[in-house]
């Protein structure tokens, strides 16, 4: 204690402390120049400054005393020279920032674990098979496909029960489905909300706690029990206001009356992050809930062919996820064998596998996971591009620096505290760059969330700066610090002291090997490193906007310009079938007569939306070809080939004629007509439709080929049927409307509101949209990509050119005087100019050599991100290469012409 | 001259802490000179480690330190054990003493 207090004595009155240990060392050194004479004291005394340093480094917690002098030092050096602060903290501000606002997406996707109690023990159970399997005849879920194997995690519902009942390594099993949007009535007051199907064992298998009334347990799923459903915290302090008597609660859903039960806890959303369930309907009262679609049907619980449940289980302790699989593989592939109705199907079982649930379905991951590496790896190296710049400036600077790294190390200063402050210094620096680079970084956040949502309404990812993205970059900004800091400081403290003390400019000790003529040494590698890398973001960048083009370009086989869509659900709004059959035609005819309107149809899906509806076809008398795609369907109204531009080869398009009772007919696409009659005509042909109700359906025309859910797949065999005809398989409920205009489409939009108002007031329109946007959204992805990699590109460039740029300017003022003298000898400026290009290209090729050969491994990952281009597409590596041939010229002109310019005279009187 | 010794580590507080013992106050520079003298020209104290050995002595509370004329009419800084100065005097003495008896065991012939 008393220690301390004699130290912070000290503390306050250290300048005297100075003062008289100088005089101590004064008098010291008189006694014994007494003695032996001046020259011998002062040999034997040594060095009085690095003694003092000792005597007063007694005193102080060492350590901290020098940070504090090495921070106020930085600040002073960084305050000396702000053209260099200021570039060196701006390229890094964009690189921090750009790693902080990518990683904050990968966090929210990927790291965010469930607001539930151990997520770590959660599992999710999927299937993957190479192709589509057999045994799944019918399909409600989201499914998969890359490289030709699809995953899934949507199952029968049998197989959920088997699993259920019969695993031994699960201490909890539970299931869910998505329900989309509900239509809810409380107290009156009309909700839209977004539903999840949940089994009896859901939130107790989650260890999700009720924050009001209780949640659906067991006794709760089942055929005959009261219909109640859940309601998720948010839904109830957000739009029901809070209301206190919430248990107990009757409500609507769709129609149906349910009574609230209770409110899950806090946070909770649901298992999939992507679209936050608001409701939870048990399972069995789907049929109740559900208007659209066959899924009312009792099969529904009992077909093992029909995969739409999605599964969860919990496992018990000390079982892990491997042994968890082993079992569940097993007890599937029994199971699924039992399903197969023929060989074909035999042969193409989907095999189980498991995954961690943590973070709850992973729809969302997969969809963004691997674009956030792609961007997460291109932001990665244009922070080592920043590095490198700053490392480069660092070590130009060092250069400069090297008189007073001599005087502080022949003045005793030890060669690890000179690195120290050198590397505070950098600290400093990357720091101050980290922290400019959060005000990037949620400037990027923002930006990247319209970019990615893309005019989505239900995109619902919640980047956020939270602590731990905080962390992140705190770490990203000292690990940069470290990195670029590291080398000067070990260059700048290897200083020769005395040439560095007469400060000559001959004497420069540097580690540099000539190669091809150039002088190479550290900051030259620095330089080709930049160079490789730009090479390798510039490459990709190409890649992704030619990918981009080439999805643009793409024939869709329909014209998409003009058309206007929107959305119309009439039976959510009360309206029975017929009427709402009734509702929609009567508007088709409205809306064709709107002036500036060419023509108006509809369809149960809109094309290019990547919405799929897939069914079995059989032909009678016909053996099944073999299925590499399964037969599309699309539920079209009269005049839609004329509204979307499609041509009829051959028979007539679907028209008026085509109502309900009478013969089911079908236009179908060129590919279906090959596949299922090659070689001849299709028109007048039969064919069955749908797997448990078969319709008898006549081709009455074959359409030229069109693009029918996306731009990247291979078209699959479409059949174009009637809406009217869709019969017991589709009720028909919400339909998209298309109109053709002649002018700007969105102008009509208040014309069609009014329209449908008049006609239906209780039936809102929805979506409203163009066809040109909704293709677009389909391509989200590759335009996002080939936005931020053009952004990246152009930034690594300008880095790497900077940093080019300024490594040269340095060479030539360095070599000011050997310039000088060459000239005063007789060289020509020509070859002055050649000399200081003769090092760009050097070094420029190298880069490009390294790029190149980078480029030619690493663009291979991008293989499934491109569409038309091949990763090693030629014609991109040699428009990337030009560009950056084109860049090095350009930045290393300027140094050259400038060594040009050198006047010998001033050079060699400088000197 | 050549033959100087390194002052054995660990020592030079206990051989200080001796001197100011023996003379009362003393400026570094005798203090150096005393240890050098006494020890028959063996042992040579360098500045470089008797001005910081003896900042951390003042931090210890080991000695006091102040301001007086020298003997030649100089301002110098005198140095002089303080009670605790003394016990660790002692301290170190026994324990020196115990290594010493140890290592003469060691060394001496059976």
């Amino acid at each position: 204690m008393r220690e301390l207090w004699r130290r912070l004595r000290w503390w306050a009155h250290r300048d005297q402390f100075d003062r008289e240990l100088e005089e101590e060392m004064r008098h010291h050194l008189a006694l014994k120049a007494e003695e032996r004479g001046l020259n011998a004291a002062h040999r034997q005394f040594g060095n009085i400054t690095l003694l003092q340093e000792d005597s007063r480094a007694m005193w102080t917690w060492r350590l901290w005393e020098e940070l504090g002098q090495d921070l106020r030092y930085g600040l002073r050096t960084m305050a000396g020279n702000k053209l260099f602060t200021a570039m060196a903290a701006i390229s890094l501000a964009l690189g921090i920032g750009a790693n902080t606002a990518i990683y904050s997406f990968m966090d929210a996707i990927m790291m965010r674990a469930l607001p539930v109690r151990d997520p770590e023990k959660l599992i999710i159970v999927n299937w993957r098979s190479k192709g589509q399997p057999g045994v799944v005849h019918d399909f409600d879920g989201s499914s998969h496909v890359e490289d030709g194997v699809t995953t899934s995690g949507n199952f029968p519902f049998p197989a959920y029960e088997m699993f259920r009942d019969h695993n031994h390594v699960f201490s909890k099993f539970f299931a869910r489905t998505w329900g989309g949007h509900l239509n809810l009535v409380v107290d009156g007051q009309a909700y839209l909300a977004e539903g999840e199907y949940v089994s009896g064992g859901y939130f107790d298998g989650l260890g999700v706690r009720p924050s009001a009334g209780r949640l659906i347990g067991v006794g709760d799923d089942r055929a005959a029990a009261a219909p109640v459903v859940a309601i998720s915290y948010s839904f109830w302090q957000g739009r029901l206001g809070g209301i206190a008597d919430v248990a107990g609660k009757s409500i609507s859903i769709n129609g149906t009356p349910f009574t609230i039960v209770g409110v899950a806890a806090p946070e909770f959303g649901g298992v999939n992050p992507e679209s936050p369930g608001q409701v939870f309907v048990p399972v069995h009262d789907m049929a109740a809930v559900e208007l659209d679609h066959y899924l009312h049907l009792p099969e529904h619980f009992t077909d093992g062919n029909w995969y739409w449940i999605e599964m969860m289980g919990r496992l018990k302790p000390g079982v892990n996820i491997a042994q968890a699989e082993a079992e569940l593989r097993g007890l599937f592939a029994v199971w699924v064998r039992g399903t197969a109705k023929t060989d074909k199907e035999v042969a193409s079982l989907p095999r189980l596998f498991l995954e961690e649930g943590g973070s709850g379905l992973d729809s969302l991951r997969r969809r963004y996971s691997k674009p956030l590496f792609i961007l997460m790896a291109m932001v990665g190296l244009i922070l080592v591009i920043a590095c490198a710049n700053i490392a480069n400036l660092l070590l130009s600077r060092a250069e400069i620096r090297r008189r007073e790294m001599a005087v502080r190390l022949s003045l005793g200063a030890g060669r690890l505290r000179v690195m120290r402050q050198l590397l505070t210094e950098s600290l400093m620096l990357s720091v101050g760059g980290g922290l400019l680079g959060v005000v990037v970084a949620a400037v990027g956040i923002r930006a990247l969330t319209l970019l990615l949502a893309n005019g989505s309404p239900d995109f619902t990812l919640g980047a956020e700066l939270d602590g731990r993205v905080l962390i992140f970059t705190l770490l990203v900004a000292l690990a940069t610090g470290f990195v670029f800091g590291l080398a000067p400081a070990i260059q700048a403290t290897r200083v020769d002291i005395t040439p560095a003390l007469k400060e000559t400019r001959a004497s420069q000790a540097r580690l540099r090997v000539k190669l091809f003529g150039a002088r190479f040494g550290l900051s030259q590698a620095l330089v080709v490193s930049q160079i490789s890398i730009s090479l390798l973001l510039v490459a990709a960048a190409g890649l992704f906007v030619r990918t981009l083009r080439n999805l643009n370009s793409v024939n869709l086989g329909f014209n998409r310009e003009h058309l206007l869509l929107f959305n119309l659900n009439a039976a959510q709004a009360g309206y029975d079938e017929e009427a709402t059959k009734q509702l929609y035609a009567d508007l088709q005819g409205r809306f064709r007569s709107i002036p500036g309107v060419r023509d108006a149809t509809l369809s149960h899906i809109p094309m290019v939306a990547n919405w799929t509806s897939t069914t079995d076809v059989t032909i009678p008398g016909m053996p099944a070809p073999p299925d590499e795609l399964m037969t599309a369907v699309a539920l079209v109204g009269p005049h839609f080939f004329e509204t979307m531009q499609i041509p009829i080869l051959l028979g007539r398009p679907i028209d008026e004629r085509d109502r309900e009772g009478g013969q089911n007919v079908a236009v179908v696409n060129e590919i279906f007509a090959k596949k299922y009659f090659p070689g001849v005509s299709a028109v007048g042909r039969h064919f069955a439709f749908g797997g448990k109700q078969q319709q008898d359906v006549e081709i009455v025309g074959v359409a030229k080929t069109a693009r029918y859910s996306s731009l990247k797949q291979d078209i699959p065999p479409v059949a174009y049927t009637p809406y009217l005809q869709a019969g017991k398989a589709r009720h028909v409920q919400w339909m998209y409307f298309e109109l053709r205009t002649v002018g700007d489409p969105l102008a009509l939009a208040n014309t069609v509101r009014r329209i449908v108002h008049e006609a239906a007031p209780q039936v809102p329109v929805a979506d409203v949209t163009t066809q040109s946007r909704v293709i677009d959204r389909t391509i989200t992805n590759e335009r996002t990509f080939a936005d931020l990699c053009s952004c990246f590109g152009v930034l690594a460039l300008a880095m790497a050119c900077l940093g080019l740029y300024g490594t040269m300017a340095y060479a030539v003022s360095r070599r000011t005087g050997e310039i000088g003298i060459r000239m005063a000898l007789g060289a020509e400026r020509r070859r002055v100019v050649w000399m200081v290009m003769r090092d760009v290209l050097v070094m420029g090729s190298m880069g490009l050599a390294i790029g190149l050969a980078a480029a030619w491994e690493a663009t291979a990952f991008l293989k499934s991100f491109l569409f038309g281009v091949k990763p090693n597409d030629p014609l991109t590596m040699a428009g990337a290469v030009a560009i950056l041939v084109a860049c090095a010229v350009l930045a290393g002109y300027g140094p050259a012409a400038r060594a040009a310019r050198i006047d010998p005279m001033k050079a060699l009187r400088h000197e | 001259m050549e033959d100087r010794s390194e002052i054995p580590p660990g020592t030079l507080y206990m051989l200080i802490l001796k001197t100011l013992a023996r003379l009362g106050s003393m400026h570094g520079y005798g203090i150096a000179q005393h240890i050098q003298q006494s020890s028959d020209d063996v042992l040579q104290v360098e500045e470089g480690s008797l001005y910081p050995a003896l900042q951390r002595m003042l931090i210890k509370g080991w000695v006091i330190a102040e301001w007086r004329q020298s003997e030649n009419n100089r301002r110098a800084r005198f140095y002089k054990l303080t009670p605790e100065g003394r016990k660790q005097l002692s301290r170190e003495l026994r324990e020196f003493e115990r290594v010493m008896a140890a290592i003469g065991r060691v060394i001496q012939p059976a």
